[in-house]
């Protein structure tokens, strides 16, 4: 299992030669699981090329965690079809999101939807990971959602919910801080009071993107796109996280309107000058606190 | 209170029924509709989901996308999205009926040819993700006393199909190299008979006499030599089949056999 450190970027099929030619210069790499789940296809015999050159991180969106159905046939063939890719694959880190796909009436909806956050939630979103866990060996991610509604039933936040389930299930966390930033705008709350009651040592990801606006019966919503560049508040908040979690892996996740590789990769410049700054400070201060405790000495 | 089963239930029923109505939207009750309306919030899922099928639809049809013109490929996957809700995870496995569909859809049933292509497009879509081939000791067909019982395998990538369409000229006309203002007249054209097979990363196509492709047609049907012989020989006598097998063997699109 390769080792996931740094700032990594979203793998590309528009970008899988340019990897495979020029080597940039990048610590890791993530990968939309579903996009591979054909070992002998063209996409994954890039893939096992590239593999050899970088580490991976397998980021799925369809093991609907939030589906109610139980002994769902679509969620278990997808979670099989996501063991076979993760066994050839041997990511460093595998994720998912607090969300669902599946219906019990065995439809799908390819897209990341909303749960309310109750018990009766709580307790089917609990058995799944444990049950996806189980089937793959291996501890997952759960990453925070965006979202564009509420439900009236929803007496947890989604921080509170996301602490227990790592608690409850062992599970780690991927902090999307630009999530955060658009589910806070969306539903009026606090960006840092989310940053801040995040468990310390369950959040093992960060992930940066972009987002769009849209006015919908005259209210703005961000929507969480993955096709710009990442924003200023939104880097103001990664900094707050490197603080609060340190240099823990940081992905630059980018899913439309992709651009030349050169502008993920000054993306994750940006993230790294954060990265480096925070260190900074706060080798300064260890070495401030030192010289403070030889004076007092 | 909605249970998480029926909440979910009515969500995916809201986003791909159609037309979202004041009235008529199920998730209404347990939204919080402060700012914005239930029909104005599931509008957004709506929205969101059906571009994202559609844009695996699009990566699976893009020649007919080209042929048809961006807007008019939404509409018609919203149409197909609608009458054909995704019931797997997987969406390379999803549209396969899309071909079907074109057929009957009102606005484009009198394009005929457009069946074929979407058909072609699907194939390629599926040699794409094929397995590949398994290693085969061809010095065992040394060995074999007769070759009655023996039936050949076609390669998992591969795919044959017939049409009365020159749909090989008209899928090579809209790839992104294809030079530009190139015509085709369908008038009198004979049937057109293309396999498809990988080689490498790359899906291949040729186009192939009639009695070649009746002689794969019998090998994919899982028929025995001898038969797939007497197949081709009714359509060519003098179809030399020898040649025929050697080369397809040499092209990998023939994978085995068994006894």
């Amino acid at each position: 299992m390769q080792s996931i450190q740094g700032v990594g970027i979203s793998l590309k099929h528009q970008h899988f030669r340019e990897f495979l030619n020029n080597k940039p210069d990048v610590p890791w790499l993530e990968i939309h699981t579903e996009n591979f789940f054909s070992p002998a296809s063209t996409a994954s015999k890039y893939l096992a090329q590239i593999r050899q050159h970088y580490a991976i991180s397998a980021h799925c969106v369809g093991m609907s965690l939030g589906s109610a159905a139980i002994n769902c046939p679509i969620r278990e063939q997808h979670l099989h079809k996501i063991k076979n890719t993760v066994e050839w694959l041997q990511p460093g880190l595998v994720s998912d999101h607090l969300s669902w796909s599946a219906s019990p009436a065995g439809h799908f909806l390819p897209d990341l939807l909303p749960i309310p956050l109750t018990q009766e939630a709580f307790t089917i979103v609990a058995n799944n990971i444990r049950r996806a866990q189980d089937i793959l060996q291996r501890q997952i991610l759960v990453e925070n959602p965006s979202s564009y509604l509420t439900y009236v039933d929803s007496p947890m936040t989604e921080w509170q919910f996301l602490s227990a389930l790592a608690e409850d299930t062992g599970c780690g966390l991927l902090l999307d801080v630009n999530n955060i930033y658009v589910s806070a705008h969306n539903h009026h709350f606090d960006s840092l009071t989310y940053l801040n009651n995040m468990p310390l040592s369950a959040v093992k990801e960060i992930h940066l993107a972009g987002f769009s606006t849209e006015v919908i019966e005259g209210k703005e919503l961000y929507i969480d796109t993955h096709g710009h560049r990442v924003c200023d508040d939104v880097w103001q908040l990664y900094e707050q996280a490197i603080k609060r979690f340190g240099a823990i892996p940081t992905l630059i996740e980018w899913d439309t309107n992709i651009p030349e590789l050169a502008v993920l990769l000054d993306e994750k410049s940006k993230a790294e000058a954060i990265i480096n700054k925070v260190e900074c400070i706060e080798n300064s201060r260890h070495i401030a606190d030192a010289v403070n405790g030889q004076g007092r000495l | 209170m909605t249970t998480l089963a029926q909440l979910q239930t009515n969500f995916i029923h809201d986003c791909l029924s159609g037309t979202l109505t004041v009235d008529k939207t199920l998730m209404a009750k347990d939204l919080d509709t402060q700012f914005i309306s239930a029909r104005g919030l599931m509008g957004i899922y709506q929205h969101s989901a059906i571009a994202n099928i559609t844009n695996s639809l699009r990566l699976s049809y893009a020649v007919i996308e080209k042929l048809v013109g961006k807007d008019f490929f939404q509409l018609m996957c919203k149409s197909y999205i609608v009458k054909h809700w995704p019931s797997t995870g997987n969406m390379d496995d999803y549209g396969e009926s899309f071909s079907s569909f074109l057929a009957a859809f009102e606005q484009v049933k009198h394009l005929s040819y457009l069946e074929d292509v979407a058909q072609l497009e699907w194939l390629f879509h599926q040699s794409s993700l094929a397995n590949d081939n398994s290693y085969f000791d061809w010095t065992r067909l040394a060995k074999v006393t007769t070759s009655e019982n023996i039936t050949f395998l076609l390669s998992p990538s591969v795919s044959i199909m017939s049409s009365a369409t020159p749909v090989d000229k008209i899928w090579q006309m809209n790839q992104e190299n294809a030079p530009e203002n190139n015509e085709l007249s369908l008038d009198g054209t004979s049937d057109t008979f293309i396999v498809l097979f990988r080689q490498g990363l790359k899906t291949e196509m040729m186009t192939v006499a009639e009695s070649e492709f009746t002689f794969l047609q019998s090998i994919e049907k899982g028929l025995n030599f001898e038969t797939a012989i007497e197949s081709a020989k009714a359509v060519n006598a003098d179809i030399a089949i020898d040649d025929c097998l050697k080369k397809y063997i040499e092209l990998g699109i023939i994978s085995g056999f068994s006894i």
